[in-house]
């Protein structure tokens, strides 16, 4: 029987997160999590050149032809919800081998997730402002979230799998 | 594939309410949680609307200003004023939905009309902490600029403080509370109890 404390995990993840988010606000970090958007933007304006669309970037600001432009800044990289993420894979009770797949797949996955919505914020924008705010602020950052949570889903799932056969082989 | 059943039809359950639910939200629901919003925190500080939509909120501090050689005499600082549009007023109402989401997406949803009922009031009662604790920050983040005693320490504490009630925990507080409350969905998702069966060498199958 695999059974970790929901209260240990409670503190752990609370824990972690606070530190992580603590953090993400310092200068110096802030200075990388920048960085880090700009590489993000990078990729979506490659991939969005890549399937015949027209855009131009500047730095993490992302431009059509038609003069729409939008700006990934801190919050809208996914760096909060990876935080998540990471807080959650952390306070689970898995061996560290498990922890570390858990971490580098669920970010990758994440951030893949966050540059299509990237990419679908920037053509909405184009469109219609008002539903870029809902799409932006609200509906997009509610899946990014239903999305980690079922990404830690499945790895507590194939995490809790050795634990139980070590304790059920005893 | 058939491992991860439940993950992929609670994900595309999910992902289906959270759109018709934040879209039923952003085109019925969000006028009315405004009001309710503004009517349960106007009573524990005073806000203004506009006609604009946006909000100007009252907070009382308790702040003394130093003297400075543009004033000459301290003074006693009782409150903060300040506006709020209507578009941050509007972070503090849309975890609600996304609750009922996360809940009508869970397994056995029949079951759990009480925790359906149960959230929804937890919601929103932490959608007004959050607004509250919003309105505090701010505010002491202010006067403390005023007061001149804000230092870097402080300003990363009260940077910290609204990212948290801002960004982080309207978005991450739906699905703890729902965790909280479905245990099924609890014990699903954090495998607890998850029991494997073993082959043992040598043994009988039955």
């Amino acid at each position: 029987m695999f059974s970790p404390s929901p209260f240990r995990f409670v503190l752990i993840f609370g824990g972690c997160m606070l530190f992580a988010f603590g953090a993400l606000l310092t200068p110096a970090v802030q200075s990388l999590d920048a960085r880090f958007s700009s590489v993000l933007v990078q990729l979506s304006h490659g991939l969005i050149l890549a399937c015949g669309g027209h855009a131009t970037r500047d730095a993490a600001i992302l431009r059509a032809p038609g003069g729409f432009g939008v700006e990934m800044r801190d919050g809208c990289n996914a760096v909060n919800v990876t935080i998540l993420l990471w807080s959650a894979v952390l306070a689970f009770p898995a061996p560290w081998k498990m922890k570390a797949l858990g971490l580098a797949a669920g970010s990758v996955i994440i951030q893949a997730l966050n540059v299509v919505r990237f990419i679908s914020l920037f053509y909405v924008g184009q469109y219609s402002i008002p539903w870029f705010e809902f799409a932006h602020a609200y509906l997009w950052e509610s899946l990014l979230v239903l999305d980690t949570m079922v990404v830690f889903w499945v790895w507590a799932q194939r995490a809790a799998r050795p634990a139980a056969t070590a304790h059920a082989g005893v | 594939m058939q491992a991860f059943e439940p993950q992929t039809r609670f994900l595309v359950r999910g992902s289906a309410l959270l759109i018709a639910l934040l879209t039923l939200w952003w085109f019925v629901l969000l006028g009315p949680m405004l009001y309710l919003l503004k009517g349960a925190a106007g009573v524990l500080l005073p806000i203004e609307d506009h006609p604009s939509g946006d909000w100007t909120l009252r907070v009382p501090v308790d702040v003394t200003l130093h003297r400075t050689p543009r004033q000459p005499l301290p003074q006693q600082l009782r409150s903060i004023e300040f506006d709020m549009p209507r578009s941050d007023a509007v972070t503090f109402t849309f975890s609600i939905p996304v609750y009922w989401a996360i809940m009508l997406a869970a397994p056995g949803v029949r079951r759990k009309r009480s925790p359906l009922l149960l959230g929804t009031a937890a919601m929103a009662a932490i959608e007004l902490v959050l607004f509250l604790g919003f309105a505090h920050i701010t505010a002491a983040d202010a006067a403390a600029q005023l007061a001149g005693t804000e230092y870097a320490a402080d300003k990363w504490i009260y940077r910290v403080g609204v990212y948290l009630v801002v960004s982080v925990l309207p978005y991450a507080a739906p699905f703890v509370v729902a965790l909280w409350l479905d245990r099924e969905l609890r014990e699903e998702v954090l495998s607890l109890g998850r029991r494997v069966e073993v082959p043992v060498q040598g043994g009988n199958r039955r």
